[in-house]
């Protein structure tokens, strides 16, 4: 194996190394987690919240600080869910079903220690399969032109449906209706512009800013607000002996090794993730426990396992993104987002021309992790403390931070105006159990999807079979065939709805 | 007789046709071109159809698979959030930052169905209105008006 990449890995880490990133790295952890640990708020309303704050940096020190708010944001779900049995998102809540019970029998600190200590080896390894893979796969990309570019991003969205829980056929509908979004604006061809009613706002395309917030932030707070008020109890009783025992490390150490490498490769799928990750995680230990009836009643290895998993899974997830300009969930596709609004276009070529920043970044990955167990372990408490504000006086606040968020950066009632549609439109699909996640995706994709398309059909005179006879875009979109054609299989789609139950 | 067997699907597709036919209708003076030349118009008019024909879809499965029913809609929180954050897109440079995060957040503490808390809410909105000014332009040096409009 070519250990280049660790020279490399070297480069990365004095270009991240700078006072000035390891301080905003530092902040993204700590803001990440202070919101991430709000109940209810997963990592696409807490990035997305916390996204206007990183404008003002420069591109390198933005992602370090994107890059921390993102761990930092998971690591505040989990640690929500042990404490309270409330996950913030899908990913954390097989972390509820174990580090739950393990809280009520007084062992929180040893499920939240094993969940840091876990997921910082997952961080580790996960940080070492994005410097080995990343650049053989980015040079494998430098082949690709418009026709594979467009047969990527089918395959892609295809993969993102069949792993999104929830309805196949609404998940599909809301990719559709996202890259619909995507393509408000000036046409960059003809320069004619498209669904922008006269809003001089929207003429260089949507904000992403207050369609996410709407979608995902407001809506969660609408929602939380309509249910019973809840007086939320957190086990605040012995978690001061935060260091799991001897033993616990023995119970765990596998099942955070078998969590990691089924989290390193399932990340990289598209859609899949980490959600994915954590439940397939679950499952596994699950099978391979001498007694799995343990499991349930606060089993170590149920907590250990999923958390490296979806730790795992989040850094592995950065590889499809960074080398193929390919986002592979809702998150990645914020991070593009933010990139793109950085004037970087994620994709092969970063590598080529800013080694500095895909180096740095991965780098950071790593500095991000360490740093989540040096701040999480001491500060717990106060997290603690964070978890028993009553609902009605955090909601307000988070609204504020969303709002003066999205005017600071635009300074337009427009925006503000657009977040309050989307809001209603967020409203409407959570009554009609519509999952807005790959929405956010298909916007992202969608100006970059038409213009590979049209690209390849001025190449092949408008002849639709150009993406069946090169030989890379024929094999990714067969790929996306097979995927299609594996929905329809009944043995395949019983599978699909029992990995997303927990039981 | 033919019934909804679930409401949901039912209304989900509703959605997605008139969001399907919305694309075409404001899209009709879009140019489609043909396939070597995409005009801006061509995709546009193949999301929208794409999408409302999942909405016949999904109708259609509305009709045969059964489904939860739809759970009724509490309007309260959803009208007092959006008035609140439409209250302090408007009166920002009207009032300044300080003045219309309180009035935002009393507007807020109406989304809420438990008694109406005076003073609290008071409170709450004079703090956060103070603390937003030092954290965002004492602080972050956002350029937003802190105690008055411009």
């Amino acid at each position: 194996m070519d250990l280049g990449f660790l020279n490399n890995l070297i480069d990365g880490f004095i270009a991240a190394g700078t006072l000035n990133n390891l301080f905003f790295c530092l902040v993204g952890c700590m803001l990440g987690t202070l919101i991430g640990v709000l109940p209810g708020i997963g990592p696409i309303p807490t990035i997305a919240m916390l996204l206007p704050a990183t404008y003002g940096l420069g591109p390198l020190t933005s992602l370090i600080m994107l890059a921390g708010i993102y761990y930092g944001a998971q690591y505040g779900g989990s640690t929500t869910s042990i404490l309270v049995n409330m996950p913030g998102e899908a990913s954390s809540v097989v972390t509820c079903i174990d580090g739950h019970q393990m809280a009520k029998q007084g062992r929180a600190g040893a499920a939240l220690g094993v969940a840091a200590l876990g997921s910082f080896f997952a961080g580790c390894v996960g940080t070492i399969f994005i410097a080995a893979f990343g650049p053989p796969l980015a040079a494998f990309a430098q082949k690709f032109s418009s026709p594979e570019y467009f047969a990527l991003m089918v395959l892609g969205l295809v993969t993102a449906v069949v792993m999104a829980h929830g309805s196949l056929v609404k998940a599909v509908a809301m990719i559709l209706i996202g890259l619909l979004l995507g393509l408000i604006g000036t046409d960059v061809n003809t320069g004619v512009q498209r669904y922008t009613f006269g809003v001089e706002e929207l003429w260089d395309g949507m904000d992403f800013l207050p369609m996410v917030i709407g979608l995902f932030g407001i809506v969660e707070i609408i929602k939380n607000l309509e249910g019973p008020e809840v007086a939320r109890q957190a086990m605040s009783t012995r978690i001061r002996d935060l260091w799991p025992s001897l033993q616990d490390f023995k119970d765990s150490w596998k099942a955070v090794i078998r969590g990691t490498l089924l989290g390193s490769i399932l990340g990289i799928v598209p859609g899949g993730g980490v959600v994915l990750a954590s439940f397939a995680a679950y499952t596994v230990e699950k099978k391979v426990a001498k007694d799995p009836s343990r499991f349930g009643k606060g089993a170590i290895e149920g907590v250990a396992g999923p958390e490296s998993a979806n730790n795992a899974a989040s850094q592995t997830s950065f590889i499809p993104l960074l080398t193929l300009g390919l986002p592979s969930n809702a998150i990645m596709a914020l991070m593009m987002g933010a990139m793109m609004i950085q004037g970087i276009a994620p994709g092969s070529a970063v590598m080529q021309t800013r080694p500095d920043l895909f180096w740095g970044m991965v780098a950071s990955m790593w500095i991000g992790n360490l740093m989540l167990v040096i701040i999480n372990m001491p500060l717990i408490g106060i997290w603690v403390k964070l978890l028993s504000v009553p609902y009605r006086l955090l909601y307000p606040a988070i609204i504020m931070f969303c709002m003066i968020g999205i005017y600071s950066t635009s300074s337009s009632f427009v925006q503000i105006v657009l977040t309050a549609v989307f809001t209603g439109f967020g409203y409407l699909l959570l009554r009609l159990d519509c999952e807005p996640a790959p929405l956010i995706l298909g916007f992202i994709l969608g100006p970059l999807m038409e213009e590979n398309l049209r690209r390849s059909m001025v190449l092949s005179r408008g002849d639709p079979m150009i993406f069946f006879s090169r030989p890379i875009s024929a094999t990714l979109l067969i790929l996306a065939l097979i995927v299609v054609a594996l929905i329809v299989l009944p043995q395949f789609r019983k599978t699909r709805e029992v990995a997303f139950v927990e039981d | 007789m033919i019934k909804v067997k679930s409401p949901r699907d039912f209304g989900a597709g509703l959605l997605f046709i008139v969001i399907g036919l919305g694309g075409f209708w404001f899209g009709r003076n879009l140019n489609i071109g043909v396939a070597s030349r995409m005009g801006p118009g061509y995709f546009p008019m193949m999301l929208s159809g794409l999408i409302a024909a999942i909405g016949l879809l999904t109708i259609a499965k509305s009709f045969t698979l059964e489904g939860p029913e739809l759970e009724k809609p509490q309007l309260r929180p959803l009208f007092f959030i959006v008035l609140s954050m439409l209250a302090f897109g408007y009166l920002i440079e009207r009032i300044g930052l300080a003045l219309s995060v309180a009035v935002m957040i009393i507007i807020a503490a109406f989304a809420r169905r438990a008694k109406f808390n005076i003073k609290e809410t008071l409170a709450l909105a004079l703090g956060m209105g103070i603390f937003a000014v030092f954290v965002f332009i004492y602080g972050l040096g956002q350029s937003l008006p802190a105690w008055w409009g411009k």
